[in-house]
C-alpha cells in the first residue's frame, strides 16, 4: 500500500467513525434527565444480587469478564515495565546517596503508614457497599508503603518491601480472579457467574463473589503498583549505565 | 442547590481556581504550596459534597484525600529537592487555612450528622487533615 | 441551580488541562497534572460517579507524580553525566 492509499483508508475510517458517532449522539438521552435505561436495569440487577454499590455489581458481577480484561491489562503492562526497566548487563547498581530526612517527617511517615494501609484495606473491603473497591483501595495500600520512601528513606522502604513476594502476589491475585471465574463454570452455570450465597443486603459479606473478586483485584493492584514503583525507584536511584557513557564518549 | 453545595461551589471557584493559578506559574516552591493548598481544600470540598448530596459514603473520598494529599505534596518536596527553595511565597497561608477550614467544615457537619459512627469518621478525617496540613506546610517551609 | 457546580468544575478541569499542556518543564508539569487529577476527581463526584473519582484520586494524587518525578530524575542523570 502506498502512502496515498493509506491516507485515503485512514480518512474513510475517520469519516465513518465521525458519522456513526454523530448519529449515536443524536439519540443520547438529555443531560441530567430522569430517563436512565441502562442505569435502571443495572440498579435492579444489583439489588437482585444484594450488592449495595451498583458500580461494584456491574464491575464484578454483571460484567465481571470485562474487569478480568482490565486486570489483565494492568498485569501485562507491569510485566512489560519489569522487562523494560530491568538492570541490563552493562549497567551497575550503586548504593543511593543517603538523604537526611528530619525527625518530625519520619515520625509522620511511620505513623501514617499503618493508617493509610488501613484506609486502603477499608476501601477494598467495602467495595460492594460504598464507592471504592479493589483497584482504588489497592492503589491506596500501595501508596502507604511508599510513605517509607517519601517520608523516611529508601533503605527503610527496601527493608519492608520483599519484592519477590509482591511479584508472587501480583500473579496470585490475577490467578485468583481467573480461578474464581472457573468456580462459576464448575458450579454449572457460566464463567464468572455469581455462585456464592448472596448474604444480607448492605453488610460486608453481601454480594456473593463480589467481595472475593474485589479482594483478588486488591491484591493484584497493590502488588502491581508496588512492583511498578520498585522498578522506577531502582532505575532513578540505584542503576547507572556505564557502557553507554563509553559509547557516547 | 442547598447551602452545603453552594459552599462547595464557592470553595471550587474561590479556592481551587486560585490554587490552579498558583500551580501553573512561578517558582517550583510556589507551585508546591499551591498544590498542597489544593489538596487541603479538596478534602473540604468532598466533605461538603457528601453532605450536600446526602450521601455519607461520599466522605470516603475526603478520607482518601486526607492521607494521599499530603503524601503527594511530600513526593514533590522530596523529589524536587533544592528546586523548591525555603519559604516559598504563600506558605504562611497554609497553616491558618487548614486550622480554620477543617473545623469550620467538620463541626457543622458533625452537628448535622448527630452523634454516631458518621461523626467519628468526620472527626477522624478532620484530625488526619490537620495533621497532614501541619506536616506538609512545615515540609514546604523548610524547602 | 445544581448545574452551576457542574459548570464551575468543568471550567476548572478545562483550565487545568490547558495549563498542564502549556507547561514546558516536565517536573513543574507534574504539579499542574496533579491538580488536573484533583479537579477531575471533583468533576466525577459532581456527576455522581464517586467510584471513578476515587480511582482518579488514588492514582493521581501520589503515584503518578512519583512516577513522573522519578523518570525526570533518571533522564536528568543521563543528561548531566560528563561526556
Amino acid at each position: 500500500m502506498t502512502r496515498r492509499v493509506r491516507l485515503w483508508v485512514l480518512a474513510a475510517g475517520l469519516l465513518a467513525t465521525a458519522a456513526l458517532y454523530a448519529a449515536a449522539c443524536t439519540q443520547l438521552p438529555g443531560f441530567g434527565g430522569s430517563w436512565h435505561p441502562y442505569g435502571d436495569r443495572a440498579v435492579r440487577a444489583a439489588l437482585q444480587q444484594r450488592t449495595a454499590n451498583t458500580v461494584s455489581s456491574v464491575n464484578f458481577d454483571l460484567r465481571a469478564f470485562d474487569t478480568l480484561g482490565e486486570e489483565s491489562v494492568l498485569f501485562a503492562s507491569v510485566l512489560g515495565t519489569v522487562v523494560l526497566l530491568r538492570r541490563t548487563r552493562d549497567e551497575k547498581r550503586v548504593a543511593p546517596e543517603p538523604v537526611r530526612v528530619p525527625a518530625a517527617l519520619r515520625r509522620y511517615g511511620r505513623l501514617m503508614l499503618p493508617v493509610t494501609l488501613l484506609i486502603g484495606l477499608y476501601v477494598i473491603a467495602h467495595g460492594q457497599l460504598s464507592p471504592g473497591g479493589g483497584f482504588q483501595g489497592g492503589v491506596v495500600a500501595a501508596t502507604s508503603l511508599h510513605l517509607l520512601y517519601i517520608a523516611v528513606d529508601y533503605p527503610a522502604l527496601e527493608r519492608f518491601r520483599p519484592l519477590g513476594l509482591y511479584e508472587l502476589a501480583d500473579g496470585a491475585g490475577e490467578a485468583a480472579y481467573v480461578l474464581l471465574g472457573a468456580a462459576g463454570l464448575i458450579a454449572g452455570s457460566a464463567y464468572l457467574a455469581n455462585v456464592l450465597p448472596l448474604g444480607t443486603f448492605n453488610t460486608l459479606s453481601s454480594g456473593g463473589t463480589v467481595p472475593l473478586l474485589n479482594a483478588a483485584v486488591g491484591i493484584e493492584v497493590t502488588s502491581a503498583v508496588v512492583v511498578l514503583l520498585a522498578h522506577f525507584l531502582a532505575q532513578a536511584l540505584e542503576i547507572e549505565g556505564e557502557r553507554e557513557e563509553d559509547r557516547s564518549a | 442547590m442547598n447551602w452545603w453545595l453552594a459552599a462547595a461551589c464557592v470553595l471550587v471557584v474561590g479556592g481551587l481556581g486560585p490554587c490552579l493559578w498558583g500551580a501553573a506559574r512561578g517558582t517550583a516552591g510556589r507551585r508546591v504550596v499551591a498544590q498542597n493548598m489544593a489538596t487541603l481544600l479538596l478534602c473540604l470540598v468532598f466533605l461538603l459534597l457528601a453532605q450536600g448530596y446526602g450521601r455519607p459514603s461520599y466522605a470516603d473520598l475526603a478520607l482518601v484525600v486526607a492521607v494521599l494529599g499530603p503524601a503527594g505534596t511530600l513526593v514533590f518536596t522530596r523529589l524536587l529537592g533544592d528546586e523548591t527553595g525555603a519559604r516559598p511565597p504563600g506558605t504562611r497561608l497554609l497553616t491558618p487555612a487548614v486550622l480554620i477550614g477543617a473545623p469550620a467544615t467538620v463541626v457543622p457537619m458533625c452537628i448535622a450528622a448527630g452523634p454516631g459512627r458518621a461523626t467519628i469518621k468526620l472527626i477522624f478525617i478532620g484530625v488526619l487533615l490537620i495533621a497532614g496540613g501541619a506536616v506538609t506546610s512545615w515540609a514546604v517551609r523548610r524547602g | 441551580m445544581d448545574d452551576a457546580l457542574v459548570v464551575a468544575v468543568l471550567v476548572l478541569v478545562a483550565a487545568a488541562a490547558t495549563a498542564a499542556v502549556l507547561q514546558r518543564d516536565p517536573a513543574r508539569q507534574a504539579i499542574v497534572l496533579s491538580l488536573l487529577g484533583l479537579a477531575l476527581a471533583v468533576l466525577f463526584t459532581v456527576l455522581q460517579a464517586p467510584d471513578v473519582g476515587l480511582a482518579q484520586l488514588a492514582v493521581g494524587s501520589a503515584v503518578t507524580p512519583l512516577m513522573i518525578l522519578l523518570t525526570v530524575r533518571k533522564v536528568r542523570q543521563r543528561k548531566g553525566r560528563p561526556k
